[in-house]
């Protein structure tokens, strides 16, 4: 357990540099978000905004259009613009990719050449993975309320605590889900680069069903396969609850991501 | 397959050199006893300790060099000793780091700096020293001295020999004969993964041809000056030439690189 411990502050320590500047720069995003959102408020402009909206994207944003092009909605952006969640993807990809990085270059045989067992890598890569997507999300929020304070004009109505928090919880199980295809990937795999590809690929090719199926009637049969599908920010918005079929639908996939990750991992050669 | 039908056991306090051409498979061999392989059959202990069922306790008295360090370059020396002290459960050690620093003159300075910054040479040793540094029962070494230069090698030698006498096993495999000859007490040689040879040391150099030069003060049956492999005692040679006007006579000592290499030619063919 000690082993392990020290096992998870060292891969931790490794990567501070990433995370700490991807949060600041996520929290800076919010920040960004809030100013722009307040410039708009204050020149009156989100009804020539939502005029201005194509019909593809009214067709996308749905009933919560109205909602969406206002200054909460745009406060509400950094939680599921393509970016931000791609950001977050990527690390939770990359950090979920460790134990294929340490076989790649040879430093699991000196780990696992001493008294440690094989579960523990991937219990670390669970932690961090979790810790650091946490982390993330809560710089994100810290950000939004930092720039509310800072940037909202006055008498302007603010996303409520609960709105952000479920765009965030949400997004973070979105995240972990991920984080969970990738961990089961790259336990298996002796490339970083392999298993972060497959799972990059998988998780884009899972975006674009998703976002087909919300265009295009006939696909919408076969979307219940992505994750993405899990995560609809629009309905938080327009003030529906955090859907718990949601969360669990993206928890199973984690679960059994991490799950698939301890058996593989615990029955493969060691070879790089 | 890569390792077929290997039995051999290390005595406890023994040197025990295990050779074999590339693709032999001698890091597999010692992949598996590390469970990072598993064998489809078969079984390897260390300490009495199955490798696969009872890993942890197999592996609780290990020291390993592997045969290339696979250290991220991000890390500093002392980043890596302190973290693979600590992987290994046991309370780090300074003075025994230190003596080790100060036989392969690895001084302090240098472990504050970055891998990145490490020649092949200073890598090696800060393999040797993270795989010493806990005074383990056991040592597994996967070419220990490549890369070191010949000071260093006779430092690492040294290592050996004080370590020997703690009564600690050493496993290593090699391609450097005159390295395995001078350290080892026992060979196991691995061809196309199957073990061919497991002697002593000593038992094996008696299995060497001999070179023998006889220089004649008077002509003789064939030339004046005679170039001779002689396997066994010199007895018989001795008595031949005994009749004969024999000026000088040189006799090398037998070379256990001729048997290794007279086995490895074998599996050539």
């Amino acid at each position: 357990m000690r082993s392990a411990g020290l096992l998870f502050a060292y891969s931790l320590k490794r990567v501070r540099t990433l995370v700490i500047t991807t949060g600041l720069l996520l929290a800076a995003l919010q920040l960004v978000l809030i100013f722009v959102a307040g410039s708009i408020q204050r020149s009156g402009g989100f009804d020539q905004l939502a005029a201005l909206l194509p019909p593809f994207a009214r067709q996308l944003l749905g009933p919560s259009v109205a909602t969406f092009m206002s200054f909460s909605g745009i406060v509400c952006l950094g939680y599921f613009e393509l970016a931000v969640m791609g950001a977050l993807i990527a690390l939770a990809v990359t950090l979920a990719t460790t134990p294929a990085s340490e076989v790649e270059i040879g430093f699991m045989d000196l780990i696992l050449a001493r008294s440690l067992a094989r579960h523990w890598i991937i219990t670390r890569t669970i932690a961090l993975t979790v810790v650091v997507s946490a982390f993330m999300l809560a710089l994100m929020v810290a950000g939004t309320w930092t720039g509310l304070r800072l940037f909202a004009p006055q008498g302007v109505e603010w996303p409520s605590a609960r709105l952000v928090n479920s765009l965030a919880v949400n997004l973070g199980m979105l995240t972990l889900c991920w984080g969970g295809v990738a961990m089961a990937i790259g336990a298996a795999s002796r490339r970083r680069s392999v298993a972060g590809g497959a799972a990059g690929l998988l998780a884009l090719a899972a975006f674009l069903l998703d976002y087909v199926a919300r265009l295009w009637q006939p696909a919408e049969k076969i979307a219940w396969l992505s994750p993405f599908r899990y995560y609809n920010p629009f309905d938080l918005i327009t003030g529906n609850a955090l859907p718990f079929k949601n969360l669990a639908v993206l928890g199973a996939i984690t679960l059994v991501g991490f799950a698939a990750a301890y058996v593989l991992f615990a029955r493969r050669d060691i070879s790089h | 397959m890569a390792v077929n039908n290997l039995s051999l056991d290390a005595i406890q306090g023994e040197i025990l050199g295990f050779l074999g051409l590339n693709g032999a498979g001698k890091t597999t061999t010692i992949r598996i006893l590390l469970d990072l392989l598993r064998p489809n059959r078969g079984n390897a202990f260390i300490l009495g300790h199955d490798c696969q069922s009872d890993g942890l306790r197999a592996r609780l008295n290990i020291g390993y060099l592997p045969g290339e360090m696979g250290i991220y370059s991000d890390l500093t020396g002392r980043e890596v000793l302190n973290l693979l002290a600590g992987l290994s459960g046991h309370v780090i050690n300074m003075s025994r780091r230190g003596e080790l620093q100060e036989r392969l003159e690895f001084p302090t300075s240098d472990l504050r700096r970055r891998l990145r910054e490490y020649s092949t040479g200073m890598k090696r040793k800060l393999g040797l020293i993270q795989a010493f540094q806990t005074d383990p029962m056991i040592l597994i070494l996967d070419e220990p001295t490549e890369g070191l230069d010949p000071l260093m090698q006779e430092s690492f030698y040294k290592l050996l020999e004080d370590v020997k006498q703690r009564g600690r096993t050493v496993f290593m495999s090699s391609h450097v004969l005159s390295e395995v000859e001078r350290v080892c007490d026992r060979i196991a040689l691995v061809r196309k993964g199957e073990l061919v040879l497991l002697s002593n040391v000593e038992e094996l150099r008696k299995l060497a041809a001999r070179q023998v030069r006889v220089h004649f003060a008077e002509d003789v049956p064939g030339p004046r000056s005679w170039n001779l492999k002689v396997e066994g005692p010199l007895g018989p040679l001795l008595r031949t030439i005994a009749t004969l006007p024999v000026q000088d006579i040189e006799i090398e000592e037998p070379k256990l690189e001729d048997v290794i290499l007279k086995y490895y030619r074998d599996g050539a063919k």
